[in-house]
Formats: C-alpha cells, sequence, structure tokens
C-alpha cells in the first residue's frame, strides 16, 4: 500500500504542475478535436457510413492523442534535469513507473471525457453508455502502462519524439482492434455478452503489461 | 493448373532473399576485414 | 568447426527437402501451388522460434549483464527479421492464386505484419542509440516486450476474423515432407545465426578496440 500512495504523490506532482502550465492537457485537447474534424472532411458520408466509421475515428484520434500527450510526460522531466531528482527519490524505480502512469492516465482520461462528448455530437452517435465508458477506461490503461514504458525509452535516445510512434503502435495494435471492434459493437446498441470477449483480450492486455512494464521499467531509467 | 509461375516466383523469392542477406553478411564481413587491417596498421606504426 | 557442420547438414537436407516437395509429395486438389507451403510453414515456424531466442536472451542479458547476449538477441532478430519477410513474401505469393488478391486482412497474415514492424522497430532503435551498454538494455526490453505481445496479437486476430486454411488430415506423405521441410529450416536457421554471431562478435571486439586505441 505503500508503494502506491508513493507513486499517487508522484502523479499528484505531474497533476499540479500540469495546471500550471496546462501544456498537455490544452494541446492534447486541441489535437484530437483536430484529428476529428480532419475525419469528419476525409468521409463525408452518409449517417450510416459515419455509424459505422465512428469507432474507428474515434480510437484513431485517442491512439494520436495518447502518443503526443505520453511523449511529454518524461519529455518535460528530462528537459529540466527533473528525472534525476526524481530518481534520487527514495522510492524504488517501480514506483515512479507507477506515479507517471497513473499521471498520464489522468491526463488521458480527462482528454477523452471532454473529447468525447464532442465527438458524440459532430457524428451524432450516442457514446454516453456504460459499455462505451468501460471500453475507453479499460483501452486507456493499456495505452499508458505500455506508453510509459516506452516513453521513458524514447526520451533516452537520440530521435526522442520519434521513436515513441514505431514503438508504441504495433504493440497496442490487438487493443485498438478490440477497442475498434467492442465500440462498434456498443455503439450498435449490442448486448454485455457479445462485447465482453473483447473487453477480456483488453483486460488481459492491461494486466499482462501492467506487470511486465513494472518489472522492466527499471531497466530503461537507470544511469 | 497454370499457376507454375507462381510456384517458381515463391522459390525465386526465397533464393534472392537468402541471398541477398547472405551478401550483406559478407560485405560486413569485407569491413570487418578492412578494420582489422587498419587496427594492425596503427599498432605496427606505434610500435 | 560447428559452422562446417551445420554448413554440411543444411545442404544435404535442402536437397532432401527439394526432392520431397517436388516429387515424393503428392499434388493436392489445390494444385501445385500448394507446394509453396512446404516452404512457407518452416519459415513462419523458423521466425517464431527466432524470435523466441531474442526473447530468452534479452531475458538473460537483463539478468546476468554479459553483453554476449545481446549479440545473441540481436543476431537471432535479424535471422528472424530475414525470415519473417520472406514468409509474408511467399505467403502473399501463395494468396494470389488462391485467393485472387496478394494481400488480405486475414488473421495470420495481419499478425505476420505487426510481427515483422515490431521487429523493424527493434533495429530502428538500436540504431538511434550509440552507447553500448544502453542500447543492449533497451533492446533487451523490446524484445520482452514484443514476444509477450505475439500470442496477444494472435488471439485479438483470431476474434477478429480469419480465412486461413486450416491444417485438416494430411497424407503421411505431406506431413513427412513438411517435417523435413522443416528441419531443414532449422538447420538453415542456426547456420545463419551461428555466422551472424561470430561476426556480430569480432565487431563488438573490434569497436571496443578501436575505441581504445583512439584514446
Amino acid at each position: 500500500m505503500k508503494t502506491l500512495n508513493k507513486a499517487l504523490v508522484i502523479a499528484w506532482k505531474d497533476i499540479l504542475s500540469e495546471t500550471r502550465t496546462k501544456e498537455i492537457i490544452s494541446s492534447v485537447l486541441v489535437f484530437s478535436i483536430l484529428v476529428i474534424v480532419i475525419f469528419n472532411f476525409a468521409f463525408s458520408g452518409s449517417q450510416q457510413t459515419m455509424i459505422s466509421l465512428a469507432p474507428g475515428i474515434l480510437w484513431v484520434t485517442f491512439a494520436f492523442a495518447g502518443v503526443l500527450s505520453l511523449n511529454r510526460a518524461f519529455i518535460q522531466e528530462k528537459d529540466d534535469d527533473c528525472l534525476e531528482g526524481l530518481m534520487m527519490c527514495p522510492v524504488g524505480r517501480e514506483t515512479i513507473y507507477l506515479g507517471k502512469m497513473l499521471g498520464s492516465l489522468f491526463f488521458m482520461l480527462f482528454v477523452e471525457a471532454i473529447v468525447l462528448p464532442v465527438f458524440a455530437l459532430l457524428f451524432n452517435v450516442n457514446v454516453i453508455s456504460l459499455p462505451l465508458i468501460a471500453i475507453t477506461v479499460l483501452t486507456t490503461l493499456g495505452f499508458v502502462t505500455i506508453g510509459t514504458l516506452f516513453s521513458a525509452l524514447a526520451v533516452n535516445t537520440k530521435a526522442r519524439e520519434m521513436v515513441l510512434p514505431i514503438l508504441f503502435f504495433p504493440i497496442v495494435a490487438p487493443i485498438i482492434i478490440s477497442a475498434v471492434s467492442a465500440s462498434g459493437m456498443a455503439l450498435g446498441g449490442e448486448s454485455w455478452g457479445s462485447i465482453s470477449s473483447w473487453l477480456g483480450v483488453i483486460a488481459a492486455f492491461d494486466v499482462i503489461f501492467l506487470v511486465v512494464s513494472y518489472f522492466v521499467f527499471s531497466f530503461v531509467i537507470e544511469e | 493448373m497454370d499457376n507454375l509461375g507462381y510456384l517458381f516466383a515463391a522459390f525465386a523469392v526465397i533464393w534472392a532473399g537468402l541471398f541477398t542477406y547472405i551478401l550483406v553478411l559478407t560485405q560486413k564481413q569485407r569491413q570487418l576485414r578492412r578494420d582489422i587491417d587498419w587496427l594492425k596498421e596503427t599498432l605496427k606504426k606505434s610500435e | 568447426m560447428k559452422i562446417k557442420i551445420l554448413l554440411g547438414v543444411s545442404t544435404v537436407l535442402m536437397l532432401v527437402a527439394l526432392y520431397m516437395v517436388f516429387i515424393f509429395a503428392p499434388e493436392t486438389e489445390s494444385g501445385v501451388v500448394q507446394r509453396i507451403f512446404y516452404f512457407h510453414i518452416p519459415l513462419a515456424w523458423i521466425a517464431f522460434l527466432a524470435f523466441f531466442v531474442v526473447f530468452v536472451a534479452s531475458i538473460m542479458y537483463l539478468w546476468k549483464r554479459d553483453i554476449k547476449w545481446d549479440a545473441f538477441a540481436s543476431s537471432s532478430a535479424e535471422v528472424g527479421l530475414v525470415f519473417t519477410t520472406l514468409f509474408l513474401l511467399t505467403g502473399s505469393i501463395w494468396a494470389k492464386p488462391e485467393w485472387g488478391v496478394w494481400w488480405t486482412w486475414d488473421s495470420r497474415l495481419t499478425s505476420s505484419l505487426i510481427l515483422w514492424l515490431i521487429y523493424i522497430a527493434y533495429f530502428i532503435i538500436r540504431s538511434y542509440i550509440s552507447e553500448e551498454g544502453q542500447r543492449a538494455r533497451f533492446s533487451s526490453v523490446i524484445g520482452i516486450i514484443g514476444f509477450i505481445d505475439v500470442p496477444i496479437v494472435v488471439i485479438t486476430i483470431f476474434l477478429w476474423r480469419t480465412a486461413h486454411p486450416r491444417i485438416e488430415a494430411m497424407d503421411p506423405r505431406v506431413t513427412a515432407t513438411l517435417m523435413v521441410s522443416i528441419a531443414t529450416f532449422t538447420a538453415l536457421y542456426f547456420l545463419l545465426f551461428a555466422l551472424r554471431l561470430a561476426m556480430k562478435q569480432d565487431e563488438d571486439k573490434l569497436n571496443r578496440l578501436k575505441a581504445f586505441l583512439r584514446r
């Protein structure tokens, strides 16, 4: 329990500095809405086609937004030499991972909570349903578990921002596929029964990569 | 059954791929050889 | 010495495999293209074996911190990438006469493509890091995560869609040919892997010497 408390302190630090600068949330928010608008230009069609395209558009948007915000998570720390300070704290590397992960999770969920209603409005679909919220939360958790690990890795390489997407997208492909399929079903008003197998895949991904990243994270930031 | 061409293509691709890979390896080997020679010469000069 | 034995074994096996694939194995109802599958399946199996070696060597590196394990992992990843590329290409060539298209988003095609992209990323990231220990650590992490991702990708995509032929009861001659073919490519894998590994280790030694001399 102590580890979790310490991790929450680190996450709180990120949230606090974010409330002062509003760097990540504002830019990711604007970016997400822009992506949705551009998709609307790209696929203008009838209401029926839009509904079948909606889940794909939604998850491409969130995946891109995720990369954008996860990249910032460590670049800020690195540029201001905060990572050294963080590593000198009397907490394990695993705790740093959990803290950064929870911080990013909070930012992503915050952005999604605003983007989803906007999306619903623009695409004329009903997104405020329990299955869709469950899918969003679980998939976002998957994004940040693996994204935090790779973000810490990317920031230490020469190419920095370019590294995260090329690593992140192939690895999260299974949960993007699952999230798109499950959201398609949820928007089509299907019952929990058929959605749950997809949710199971996403949850399994979350658990596996949360555990694995937790243990390998210390190898990524040791210096 | 006029699909012999495809069979031929598949095998050609496998051989071509393997040979290209081996070619790349040989090239790397040559580079290594060059480096070794360079090292030997530098060593000789320094002696 | 080891390399010479491997070379001999793979040459002999290759000749036997060619004989079996083209003469010994019976024609099936899907015609002559079906013979692609005797090379296609072993390539896939070897690619998987290669990435498994990467996975194990990556764990060993993080545990033992011996640069030798990084040489193991990266050499195997390279051979695995070559085999995956060939496997994707032969699959595509098989799909054209069989399904009428070069590519379809079938389960195994898609999962192999994702696998291929993961290991491409592995090498791109290696090229971005110049410090040896850091490169080894980072690529070990990717080698581990990438391999763990494979079963999840496969399960997901099977849920998603599949059009791939399922292997049903086979003629014993077909099975025998396939087995020999797998043995052939396994020997070939170990041959290429041993060659690459020896070269990689020399490269590392040389680089260290060079760095030492320049100082």
